[in-house]
């Protein structure tokens, strides 16, 4: 999952990886740093999802050297969009979302399905959990359903990592593919700082 | 001066004994029988000026196109052969839309030159061994002015694929003495009112006929209007003021 | 009116589409299964049953604490894995015949007729009914442990395990499963075993259930071992009174309210 706060944003993906209802493994890290200002986040087929960041981030370095900058949030997220299109009928097995900062400074999150259909949100989740996971972010962050209209979320750094927590422990209780550790990036200006906590592991 | 050349300068791909490449050589000298082309980069935006050798009274000027758009951040101006040019401008523009399309945003104007030059050099056959593409270099000198994140930027590039930047800089014909006029006026603090007089001034003193609106086009690349094609009212106003 | 003979094509169009693998696969309805770990095992004086007590819908975990050790008769209870209602149906049918079947003979009944009775009904229903069992009890001829499979077929063993995380229960058994264990041992291994289902199978989760049957005498040991209590959350997420939008009213008068004098009340 991801989200976007005024000057932050924060990717945090569980470290599961399952086959049917066995564990491959307890540790296999879903979320990735591309560069210091974004991070991307996987689910789906896990060696998709290894294979294609393995890939954006050597068309990154291409651009770096080709360019001399080091790409922006905004034209990872366009190159994202046309690599998974790219293979529109063999697609890469994969639903990503990537969080950061965009030009302005300001925390952007954009979400895609596996042949590359993209959008920018303010929060979104993927993956196994997502069902149950979206409905929690709708209501804390997206403030859906409230008659209180006009309430506007101050949403702090601290209130996001503490929403974040309990979304992953509540999806844990409930979706027997997420569990036993989330991993949470948090990207400021300054840049990314990575948090790990544990999961049950049942 | 040609009959020491003895046949080196017969390959594209072979050097001399001195360590020259003849035929790349020619093709510059073939920019020096070009129409002037000017460029001068301020830090309020870019200004291309060149001179349109109007052959004929029955020609008709407007069909002369020796300024041109890569995107709308980036334009172009040419001496030498100007068909060379449209083949590299067509590769230039078909690079800029590209970039956009696969990055969301616009090409850096170094970039975009670099991309020039790597087709400038496509008349030799490739590392692998690929056919190349082109018989011989192009005949063509290009001033590629745009802006980006780093501001205004002013590029030369020669059918050698070599690239330089300038602040400002003359190609064609009357590039000599219009270097020379270029370096005595030239100041870091010029705006882009100063540097659009400036580069009818010295095209003027470079040129045969006399300085009008139908002989010479100029444009302007500015960080918030982008590529923008003078009107000839827009050049009368400032031939006016010469 | 045409003569009602021949065959009747109605229902052909509807037939075809209900078919599995020709395109369209009409789903049958999902139910809830027990995707569990259940093991027994005999020791010196008896049965250890033990199971663990998640509940999944494909993926998502319908109870949390589910019971699946399932009484059958005072000296004999059931562990039953597959499908939820298949287990639970097929057990409490059983065991109302073994009650009968008790009052009718006047006798304990044995575990062996419990088991005859149970693959009996499974074979017959060709393994439509979805429920994978272990049955252990104690009776007059000593303890008996039994597995019986969905469609009928039984095992006779020392030690067993079934469902989702048999296998990782089995591997437990298997490194260190010794005859004539003691009491606490024997509870101990199987707790251990359902552990090693809880935490390395996914469809199995949540608590221990441990049930010990000796000769004349049940100890049922609900929630044995509880390795999965949730932690606190970081924030409470209470709504405040009136946040949830009023969309329409409608109040309506279901009942018509009539004045009645009181002496019509009196006649």
């Amino acid at each position: 999952m991801a989200l976007a706060g005024e000057d932050f944003c924060i990717v945090a993906a569980d470290t599961r990886q399952s086959d049917g209802y066995h564990i491959n493994c307890r540790y296999a890290p879903k979320a990735h740093q591309l560069s210091d200002k974004t991070v991307i986040g996987t689910s789906g087929f896990y060696a998709d999802g290894l294979n294609f960041v393995k890939k954006i981030k050597q068309r990154m370095e291409w651009y770096f050297h080709q360019h001399d900058k080091t790409m922006s949030t905004t034209a990872i997220a366009q190159l994202i969009s046309i690599m998974l299109y790219q293979k529109r009928f063999f697609p890469y097995y994969v639903f990503c979302v990537i969080g950061g900062i965009d030009e302005n400074g300001k925390g952007c999150v954009y979400s895609y399905d596996s042949v590359g259909n993209a959008e920018r949100v303010q929060y979104q989740a993927a993956g196994s959990g997502n069902e149950l996971l979206q409905p929690f972010l709708d209501s804390q962050i997206g403030l859906k359903n409230r008659s209180n209209e006009n309430e506007t979320l101050n949403l702090t750094e601290e209130m996001a990592i503490k929403i974040v927590k309990d979304a992953f422990s509540s999806v844990t209780e409930r979706d027997i593919h997420t569990g036993d550790c989330v991993e949470i990036y948090i990207i400021r200006k300054d840049g990314v700082e990575c948090q790990k906590y544990p999961l049950k592991r049942d | 001066m040609f009959l020491t050349r003895s046949e080196y300068d017969r390959g594209v791909n072979t050097f001399s004994p001195e360590g020259r490449l003849f035929q790349v050589e020619y093709a510059i000298e073939a920019i020096k029988m070009g129409s002037t082309a000017i460029g001068i980069q301020t830090s309020e935006g870019v200004i291309l000026a060149v001179e349109k050798r109007i052959t004929s009274t029955l020609l008709e000027p407007s069909s002369i196109e020796k300024i041109l758009e890569i995107d709308s951040h980036v334009g172009c101006a040419m001496s030498g052969l100007n068909a060379d040019a449209r083949t590299m401008i067509d590769h230039a523009r078909v690079q800029a839309q590209n970039h956009t399309f696969v990055y969301d945003e616009p090409i850096k104007i170094e970039s975009i030159t670099q991309a020039i030059c790597d087709l400038a050099l496509r008349f030799g056959e490739g590392a692998q061994g690929e056919e190349s593409i082109m018989s011989r270099p192009f005949g063509v000198a290009l001033l590629i002015a745009g802006c980006d994140e780093n501001g205004p930027q002013l590029f030369h590039a020669d059918p050698s694929g070599t690239f330089t930047k300038y602040q400002a800089k003359a190609i064609g014909s009357g590039s000599e003495g219009a270097q020379t006029e270029l370096q005595e006026n030239y100041h870091k603090s010029l705006t882009l009112k100063e540097a659009e007089t400036l580069s009818l001034k010295v095209l003027k003193q470079v040129m045969e006929e006399k300085v009008n609106s139908v002989n010479v086009q100029l444009c302007s690349v500015t960080p918030n209007e982008g590529f923008h094609i003078y009107s000839e009212e827009e050049v009368n106003e400032i031939i006016n003021t010469l | 009116m045409a003569a009602k003979t021949g065959f009747n094509f109605d229902n052909y169009q509807r037939n075809l589409f209900m078919e599995y693998g020709k395109g369209n696969n009409m789903k049958l309805p999902k139910a809830t299964k027990t995707g569990t770990t259940i093991v027994g095992l005999m020791f010196k004086d008896g049965i250890v049953l033990g199971a663990d007590t998640r509940a999944t819908e494909g993926p998502i975990v319908a109870d949390k604490n589910c019971e699946k050790i399932h009484y059958i008769a005072p000296n004999m209870y059931c562990c039953g894995a597959g499908t939820a209602a298949d287990t639970e149906m097929t057990t409490a049918l059983i065991s109302s015949n073994i009650e009968l079947h008790c009052l009718n003979t006047g006798r304990e009944a044995r575990v062996v007729t419990a088991m005859t009775m149970l693959k009996q009904l499974l074979f017959k229903y060709q393994g439509h009914i979805g429920a994978a069992l272990i049955l252990g009890g104690v009776d007059c001829t000593g303890p008996h442990l039994y597995t019986i499979y969905p469609h009928g077929s039984t095992d006779k063993l020392p030690y067993v395990t079934m469902g989702s995380g048999s296998l990782a229960a089995m591997a437990v058994f298997e490194a260190k499963y010794k005859k004539d264990l003691e009491r606490q041992e024997a509870i101990d291994l199987v707790a251990e075993a359902i552990q090693a289902g809880i935490f390395n199978d996914m469809g199995s989760g949540s608590n221990v259930d441990v049930c010990v049957l000796t000769k004349g005498k049940v100890d049922y040991l609900r929630n044995y071992i509880k390795p999965n209590v949730r932690k606190e959350k970081e924030q409470v997420y209470k709504f405040n009174i009136g946040v949830t939008p009023v969309i329409k009213e409608s109040i309506r008068n279901l009942v018509d309210v009539v004045d009645v004098n009181e002496m019509e009340i009196d006649q």
